[in-house]
C-alpha cells in the first residue's frame, strides 16, 4: 500500500506536483491495532501539513482513527484502500473508500458457485468475527435464493487448532461441492492443510481476507479468492500502472490494497487540484465526485461516491490462484 | 388631590411589585431547575437502564448459548442446535449494541475481550458438536470442558462491568446531590435577600402612606369634607389591609415555595439513592434469570445423570475385570501344560532319532554277519572240495563242511530276516518322526493361541482400567459439574433477589418522580397564585385612582 502510494506521489511530482507544490506522503504505521491507530490520528490531526489521510488499511483501526479525525474543529478527510467492514458506511462524512464493501463479495461468490462451479451444496468454514459472519450471512442468503443448499456453516476463531472435525463432518454427510472460506488467511491454510491430510478435494472460494495467499504454492493451487481488483485487468490505465509499479519495485505485482492506495492518491491530487489544500475543500469535493463531479477513473474502476462515502457501482471480481499469482479466470 | 393619590399609587407600587416580580421569579427559577434536574434524572436513568439491559441481556444469552449447546451434546438434536444459533446471534446482537452505547476505556478493552470470549466459546461448542455428530464422544467431552474457564470469565467481566457502571452511578448521583444542593441554597439566598428588601420598602410604603393620609384627614375636615374623607380613608385602609392580606398570601406562596424546593432536596436525594442501588437491575432482569435458573437445574440433573451413568460404568468395569482376571488365570495354566506336552514330545523324537540311529548300527552288524556267512559259505564248498579230493578220509570231514555250510546259508537267511525287520522298524520311526514333528508344529500355534489369548485379556484388563479411570474422571466431572451448577443456582437466586430489589427500587424512584412532578405542579399554583395576587393588586391600584 505505501508502495503503490509513494509510486502515485512520485509520478504527480515528475509532471510538477499539484497547484505549482510538491506532494509529500507521511508514512505512519498503525499496526492493525485500534490503539495504535488513535494514537497516530491525533498526531496526524495535529499536524496542519497534513490535509488528507490515505487509510487505513483495516476497518477496525478505521473506526477507530475516524473518532478523532472527523471530530474538532479542523476535521480530516480519510480515503481507505481496503477497508471493507459495511458498519463503516455512512459512519461519518469524513470516510470515504476505494473498495466494495464486504457485503458485495458474498453474494458474488455464491453466485459464481451456482453458476461457474455448479455447485448445489456449500459447506462454508468462517471466523467468528464481524467480517466472518457478515460474509457467512451475505452468501447464505444469496445461495438459498439461487436454489443451493449450505449444508453447514462452521465457526473458528484464531486460536482454533483444527478443522478436522467439521471437514470430516461435511464428508460424513455426503460431502459437498464447494468450500466457503469466509476466512483469514491463517484459518484458510489450516482448512486447506487439514482438506488434504483427509484427501479431500473440493473445489475452494473464499473472500477477500485471503489476500496474501497466493504465496503458498501448490497447497493453495486452483482456489478462488473474490477481490476488489486484479493486476491483470484489461484496463489501460492499469495496464501502465502494473508495468510501472513492476518497473519500480522490480518483479512485484500491485494487490488490491496497493492499487486503492494508488487510487486514493491520485483522486486526492485531483481534489487539491481542483478545489484547493483546505481540508474542509477536499472533503465537500469528494462528496461530490460521482454526484456532480465527474467519477474518477481509477486503475480498480470507476470511483463514484454514494452519500455513505461507499463505491456501490464497484463490481468484485473472482481471480483464480495459478502458479503463486491471483489471475483473472476466462468466464466459461 | 390627584397628585397626592398617584403619589401613594405609586409608592405603594414601588414597595410590592419588585417584592412580587422577586418572588415570581424565584418560582421561575426553582421550577426550571426541577425540570433541569428531572430532565438529568431521566436522561441518566436511561442510560443506566439501557446498560443495565443489555448487560444482563448478553449474560442470559450466553448462558442460553451454553445450555442450548449442552442440550445437543446431550442428545443431539436439530432443535437445540438451532436455538444455539440463534443464541449466539442474539448475543452477538447485544454485543453490537454494548459496542454502539460509545463506552470508552476499561470498559472498552472488557467488551473487546467479552467478544472474543462468546466467539470462542461458540467455536469450542461448535467443533464438541461437531465431534459428537462423528461418535467421537470423547473427544467431544474434551472440547466442551474448555469452555469453562471462558464461561467463568465472561460471568466475571460482566460483574465488574456492572460494579463499574454501579460506581458511575453513584457518581451521577453526588453530582445530582450535589447540583440540587447548590440550587437549594441559590432559592433561600434568593428569598431572603427579597425577604429583607421587601420587608424595608413596606416599611417605607407605609410610612410614606401615613404622613400624607393624615394631612389628607385634617384637611377634609378643615373643608367639610370629613364624611366622604373618612369613607375614602376607611376604602382606603381596607385597601391597605388587603394589601397586606395579599402580602400575607405572598409570604405565604413564598413559604410553599421554600417547602416545595425543601420537597425537591428531599426527592432527589431519593433518586440519589435509588440510583445507586439500580446499578444494572430492571424488572425483565428478574424473568430472564428465573429462565437461567431453570436451565441450571436442567444442567445440574444431567450432570447427576451422567455420574450415575459414570457409576454404572465403573462397576460393569469392575465385573469385566474379574471375568478377565480368572480366564487369564485359566489360560496361563493351559499354556504351562501345552509347554509340558511340547517338552515330552521334544523328549520322545530325541529318542526316537536314537534309536534310528541305533537300527544303522543293527544294518552293519548284519552286513557283517552276511559277509561273514559267505565267508564260511565260500570256506565250507572248498573245504568239500578239498574233501571230496582227500576221498574215502575226507568223507567225515565233507559231512561237516556240508553242515558248515547249511549253518552259513541260515545265518546268511537269518541276517535277511535282521535286515527286514529292521527296514520296517525304520519306516515305522520315520512315520512317527513325521507325525512327532507335526505334533510339535501344532503344539507350537496352540502354544501362540494361547499367548495371544493371555495378551487379549491383558489388554482387556487395561482398557477395563482406563474405562474406570475414564469413568472415574467423569464422576468427579460431574460432581464439579453439579456443585458449579449448584452454586450457580445460589447466585442466581441471589442475583434475583438483588433484582428484585432494584425493581422495587426503581419503583420508588418513578415515585419520587412522580412526587416531583407534584411538587412542580404545586410550585406553578404558587406561581399562579402569586399571579392571581399581582393581578388584584393591580386592581385594587386602578381602584385606587378613582
Amino acid at each position: 500500500m505505501l508502495r503503490a502510494a509513494q509510486l502515485a506521489v512520485d509520478q504527480i511530482n515528475a509532471r510538477g506536483g499539484v497547484r505549482g507544490r510538491l506532494l509529500k506522503l507521511r508514512p505512519v504505521d498503525d499496526s492493525g491495532s485500534e490503539n495504535t491507530a488513535l494514537r497516530v490520528a491525533e498526531q496526524l490531526y495535529a499536524d496542519p501539513a497534513v490535509v488528507a489521510v490515505v487509510g487505513h488499511l483495516s476497518s477496525d483501526p478505521s473506526k477507530a482513527a475516524l473518532r478523532v479525525y472527523g471530530a474538532g474543529r479542523t476535521p480530516l478527510v480519510m480515503v481507505s484502500p481496503s477497508a471493507s467492514n459495511p458498519d463503516l458506511a455512512g459512519i461519518n462524512p469524513y470516510f470515504f473508500r476505494i473498495c466494495p464493501s464486504d457485503v458485495q463479495h458474498g453474494p458474488r461468490l455464491a453466485r459464481f458457485a451456482w453458476q461457474t462451479l455448479a455447485a448445489r451444496r456449500a459447506g462454508i468454514i468462517y471466523v467468528n468475527n464481524d467480517y466472518g459472519r457478515g460474509v457467512r450471512r451475505a452468501f447464505d442468503a444469496e445461495f438459498a435464493r439461487l436454489g443451493g443448499v449450505v449444508v453447514e456453516a462452521d465457526p473458528y476463531v484464531p486460536e482454533t487448532r483444527s478443522l478436522e472435525p467439521y471437514l470430516s463432518r461435511m464428508r460424513q454427510a455426503g460431502g459437498i461441492d464447494v468450500l466457503l472460506l469466509a476466512a483469514e488467511r491463517p484459518g484458510a491454510e489450516l482448512a486447506l492443510r487439514e482438506m488434504q491430510a483427509l484427501r479431500l478435494g473440493w473445489p475452494v472460494i473464499g473472500g477477500d481476507a485471503l489476500t496474501g495467499i497466493e504465496a503458498d504454492g501448490a497447497l493453495v493451487e486452483g482456489v478462488h479468492v473474490s477481490s476488489a481488483y486484479l493486476p491483470d485487468r484489461p484496463d489501460e490505465g492499469n495496464v501502465a500502472f502494473v508495468a510501472d509499479y513492476a518497473r519500480a519495485y522490480p518483479g512485484q505485482r500491485p494487490d488490491h490494497r496497493g492499487a486503492g492506495a494508488y487510487d486514493a492518491v491520485r483522486l486526492l491530487a485531483r481534489a487539491i487540484t481542483e478545489a484547493g489544500g483546505g481540508r474542509q475543500a477536499i472533503r465537500d469535493y469528494l462528496a461530490k465526485v460521482g454526484r456532480g463531479k465527474a467519477p474518477f477513473e481509477g486503475v480498480t474502476g470507476t470511483v463514484a461516491f454514494d452519500t455513505n462515502g461507499d463505491v456501490p457501482g464497484k463490481q468484485v471480481v473472482i481471480g483464480v490462484i495459478r502458479g503463486g499469482r491471483l489471475v483473472a479466470e476466462a468466464e466459461r | 388631590m390627584r397628585r397626592m393619590f398617584d403619589t401613594i399609587r405609586s409608592r405603594i407600587v414601588a414597595g410590592l411589585i419588585p417584592l412580587a416580580i422577586g418572588l415570581v421569579g424565584t418560582a421561575l427559577l426553582a421550577a426550571v431547575t426541577l425540570r433541569q434536574m428531572r430532565h438529568a434524572v431521566g436522561d441518566e436513568l436511561a442510560g443506566l437502564r439501557a446498560s443495565s439491559e443489555i448487560g444482563s441481556g448478553l449474560v442470559a444469552m450466553v448462558f442460553e448459548e451454553i445450555r442450548a449447546a449442552e442440550q445437543y451434546l446431550a442428545a443431539p438434536s436439530a432443535g437445540a442446535r438451532r436455538l444455539f444459533q440463534a443464541a449466539g446471534d442474539d448475543a452477538f446482537q447485544y454485543e453490537r449494541r454494548l459496542e454502539a452505547l460509545g463506552i470508552a476505556g476499561e470498559d472498552r478493552i472488557a467488551v473487546g475481550r467479552l467478544k472474543q470470549l462468546n466467539a470462542a466459546i461458540q467455536v469450542d461448542y461448535a467443533i464438541a458438536h461437531a465431534l459428537k455428530d462423528l461418535g467421537r464422544d470423547g473427544e467431544a467431552l474434551a472440547q466442551s470442558a474448555a469452555v469453562r474457564p471462558h464461561a467463568a470469565e465472561v460471568t466475571r467481566l460482566v460483574r465488574d462491568l456492572a460494579t463499574r457502571q454501579a460506581v458511575k452511578a453513584a457518581q451521577v448521583a453526588d453530582r445530582l446531590a450535589a447540583a440540587s444542593r447548590e440550587r437549594e441554597k441559590e432559592l433561600w439566598l434568593l428569598l431572603g435577600g427579597i425577604a429583607v428588601v421587601g420587608l424595608f420598602l413596606a416599611r417605607w410604603a407605609m410610612l410614606s402612606i401615613h404622613g400624607p393620609l393624615s394631612r389628607l384627614v385634617t384637611a377634609a375636615e378643615r373643608f367639610g369634607l370629613a364624611d366622604a374623607m373618612q369613607h375614602m380613608a376607611d376604602r382606603l385602609r381596607r385597601i391597605v389591609g388587603e394589601v397586606v392580606r395579599e402580602s400575607d398570601r405572598i409570604a405565604g406562596s413564598a413559604g410553599d415555595l421554600s417547602a416545595t424546593s425543601e420537597q425537591l432536596a428531599a426527592s432527589s436525594s431519593e433518586v440519589s439513592t435509588a440510583m445507586v442501588e439500580i446499578s444494572g437491575s430492571a424488572d425483565h432482569q428478574r424473568s430472564a434469570l428465573g429462565t437461567m435458573g431453570a436451565g441450571l437445574e436442567e444442567l445440574r440433573l444431567a450432570a447427576t445423570e451422567m455420574a450415575e451413568a459414570a457409576d454404572r460404568t465403573a462397576q460393569l468395569g469392575e465385573e469385566i475385570r474379574t471375568v478377565a482376571d480368572r480366564h487369564r488365570g485359566d489360560v496361563a495354566a493351559a499354556g504351562k501344560a501345552l509347554l509340558d506336552v511340547r517338552e515330552v514330545v521334544q523328549t520322545t523324537s530325541r529318542q526316537i532319532g536314537e534309536l534310528a540311529q541305533l537300527s544303522t548300527a543293527i544294518d552293519d552288524f548284519v552286513d557283517l554277519i552276511k559277509r561273514i556267512s559267505s565267508q564260511t559259505n565260500l570256506l565250507a564248498l572248498n573245504a568239500a572240495i578239498e574233501a571230496a579230493r582227500a576221498g574215502e578220509h575226507g568223507r567225515g570231514f565233507a559231512v561237516v563242511a556240508e553242515e558248515v555250510r547249511q549253518l552259513a546259508d541260515e545265518s546268511a537267511r537269518a541276517a535277511e530276516e535282521v535286515t527286514r525287520t529292521t527296514t520296517l522298524i525304520r519306516e515305522h520311526m520315520e512315520e512317527v518322526t513325521a507325525t512327532m514333528t507335526a505334533g510339535q508344529a501344532k503344539v507350537r500355534g496352540i502354544e501362540s493361541i494361547a499367548e495371544g489369548a493371555a495378551r487379549g485379556l491383558a489388554e482387556i484388563v487395561a482398557a477395563v482400567e482406563q474405562v474406570e479411570h475414564a469413568a472415574l474422571r467423569v464422576r468427579v466431572a460431574a460432581q464439579a459439574n453439579r456443585q458449579t451448577a449448584e452454586r450457580l443456582k445460589q447466585q442466581v437466586e441471589q442475583v434475583a433477589g438483588r433484582a428484585t430489589a432494584h425493581a422495587s427500587s426503581a419503583e420508588q424512584v418513578t415515585a419520587a418522580t412522580q412526587q416531583q412532578g407534584a411538587s412542580t405542579q404545586e410550585m406553578a399554583a404558587a406561581a399562579a397564585h402569586m399571579l392571581e395576587a399581582a393581578e388584584k393588586l393591580r386592581g385594587l391600584v386602578q381602584g385606587l385612582r378613582v
